[in-house]
């Protein structure tokens, strides 16, 4: 693959007329003009697009997808580019736990794929079956056999509910049982089951599925919204909650995790360390954890299930999977390079968004940050120039408290605090932050997706 | 992670988008009735209009500090430190200012008529 990288390098700058060859001479020349036409205030991408001919395939019609799409789209000119998803619906997925939590109706989470897919991007209305980086193909559910030159990969993941024993997705909204991922259906029958757990009372059990899960924040915001509307229906004290952590943290960064360490027993909510949700038995309303001291079995009123996640099948199982490590252990995510983004083995692949396997992320946030630098490095590689674009872990989570308030709490690979705003602190509570999250970021979110922020 | 100008803009568009066509008849009607306006009593005349509905503006900002938080799903005691209260206050000068623009080119047209 190195080799091939090296040859179209050459070819980028040499006059070899026919074919792709050809454009991606040209795609060199546009690249020259890039660094020209740089990125002024009122501008997000430059001015010149560059001249390729180039197969780009985009698996993928979430957050990252349609952002690269976006992007990707501006950036060339006579680019093929392809992307391919069988959803015609996009959900605005940040915004589920406030549905959850009956602060938005379902609908506010609901968008259509065609608004935000550029005109000349192929749409293939099919899923991905199977990835062969070896051939530069990816095998379609309807047997369509697509080639590519450069291929980037935004599967999102799968929520894997055949996990728990016993736990089916028909289950939420019944029994007692929620859980906030996936679909707005899922976290509106989440909401019914909370409303009635806040109004009538009882035992609640609170989990988190172990390893990487995207927005891994919400386990917690919907235990401390759960809480505050207790509160609020004046009926706290008929609630028994209890969060499971299946580690002996609550959360990745230090300084958060040390504030909920101390939020949650002040909110009197208990915490079982290094519980990890196994089973589940519906009617009988008890749940299975596994704890280093062997199996714990809970009952409760109320659950809020957050299964494990993992790459798609079709990613997991293909080579473009981590072969080895923790990566392959926790989720068979895609291999890349942590900070270009890069598949180390396949160069002309590139991975953003939840299914890549790195130490943080799997949010909306990161997506913002990783998908400009998917963009600006395909387009170095094309060009066969060195990859200088790099993705610095960066993270985003408004921490809901209670509604009206949240900590804006942002971190990087080293999970430092790095704050897009000065003036909003990220250690305390506040209302601003609250209506980012309440009112703004979904804008933020579909600019982002159409490849202007 | 920092946002451009042009990624603000790109931002603030989204937020507005459901509400755009109703923003551009407002605006439209407001510049045609402004124009009107001005070709009935002047410069000096509608300025003077201004004054007229300062007292909406204030009435609505008024209103803004007051209904600001419980229109956000929160409340006064959500607010804290100077930040959420400059951000209130900031919220409640902006709807305000709104609000005296959009109510001012009709009241300097009646004004004419009436004069």
């Amino acid at each position: 693959m190195k080799r091939r990288n090296d040859r179209q390098a050459f070819l980028a700058e040499s006059t070899v007329d026919p074919g792709r060859r050809r454009l991606l001479k040209a795609a060199g020349l546009g690249i020259g003009s890039l660094g020209l036409a740089g990125t002024g205030l009122m501008t997000s991408t430059p001015a010149r697009a560059v001249k390729t001919n180039a197969r780009i395939v985009i698996v993928g019609a979430g957050a990252a997808g349609l952002a690269a799409a976006n992007r990707l789209s501006s950036r060339l000119d006579g680019a093929r580019i392809t992307l391919i998803d069988r959803r015609e619906r996009h959900l605005y997925q940040p915004g589920l736990t406030l549905v959850a939590t009956g602060l938005w109706k379902p609908g506010q989470t609901i968008d259509e794929n065609k608004r935000y897919v550029p005109r000349n991007v192929e749409w293939i209305h099919a899923s991905v079956s199977e990835f062969e980086p070896d051939a530069n193909q990816v095998v379609t559910d309807t047997g369509q056999r697509v080639d590519y030159d450069y291929l980037v990969v935004t599967t999102g993941l799968h929520v894997d509910f055949d996990a728990i024993e016993g736990m089916s997705p028909e289950l939420i909204g019944r029994e007692g049982i929620g859980c906030v991922y996936d679909n707005p259906e899922h976290a509106n029958r989440t909401w019914e089951m909370i409303d009635r757990y806040t109004t009538e009372g009882g035992v609640g059990l609170f989990t988190r599925g172990p390893g990487g899960i995207k927005c891994a924040g919400a386990p917690l915001k919907v235990a401390m919204l759960t809480e505050d509307l207790a509160q609020r229906h004046g009926n706290r004290d008929r609630l028994e909650m209890i969060y499971n952590s299946p580690s002996a943290g609550l959360f990745s960064q230090p300084d958060m995790d040390q504030f909920l360490k101390e939020e949650f027993p002040r909110r009197d909510i208990d915490i079982n360390w290094h519980h990890r949700l196994v089973g589940i038995e519906p009617e009988q309303h008890r749940a299975t954890f596994d704890t280093p001291e062997g199996e714990v079995r809970l009952d409760y009123d109320f659950i809020h299930v957050v299964p494990p996640m993992r790459a798609p099948d079709a990613l997991g199982n293909s080579p473009l999977a981590w072969q080895e490590g923790g990566f392959a252990d926790d989720g068979n995510w895609m291999e890349v390079d942590r900070h270009s983004m890069q598949h180390p083995r396949y160069p002309n692949v590139f991975g953003a968004g939840d299914c890549v396997g790195t130490p943080i992320g799997k949010t909306a946030a990161s997506v913002k940050a990783q998908v400009p630098v998917v963009v600006d490095n395909l387009v170095s590689v094309m060009a066969g120039r060195q990859l200088t674009a790099s993705y610095d872990g960066y993270t985003s989570c408004p921490l809901i408290t209670s509604r009206g308030q949240a900590i804006l709490v942002e971190f990087d690979y080293n999970l430092d605090m790095v704050p897009s705003f000065p003036f909003i602190s990220p250690y305390r509570e506040h209302w601003v932050p609250w209506i980012m999250k309440d009112k703004f970021l979904k804008a933020a979110y579909n600019a982002m997706l159409r490849g202007r922020v | 992670m920092a946002f451009s100008i042009f990624g603000i803009f790109a931002v603030l568009l989204e937020f507005i988008r459901p509400l755009l066509p109703l923003i551009l008849a407002v605006v439209i009607i407001d510049l045609v009735l402004l124009l009107l306006a001005l070709r009935n009593n002047g410069l000096a005349g509608t300025l003077a209009a201004l004054k007229r509905v300062l007292p909406v503006g204030l009435v609505v900002f008024m209103l803004g500090l007051l209904f600001g938080p419980w229109l956000t799903g929160a409340g006064h005691g959500n607010l804290a430190g100077i930040l959420d209260w400059l951000s209130l206050f900031g919220a409640a000068v902006g709807l305000g200012v709104l609000a005296l623009l959009v109510v001012w080119p009709p009241v300097a047209l009646l004004r004419s008529k009436n004069a």
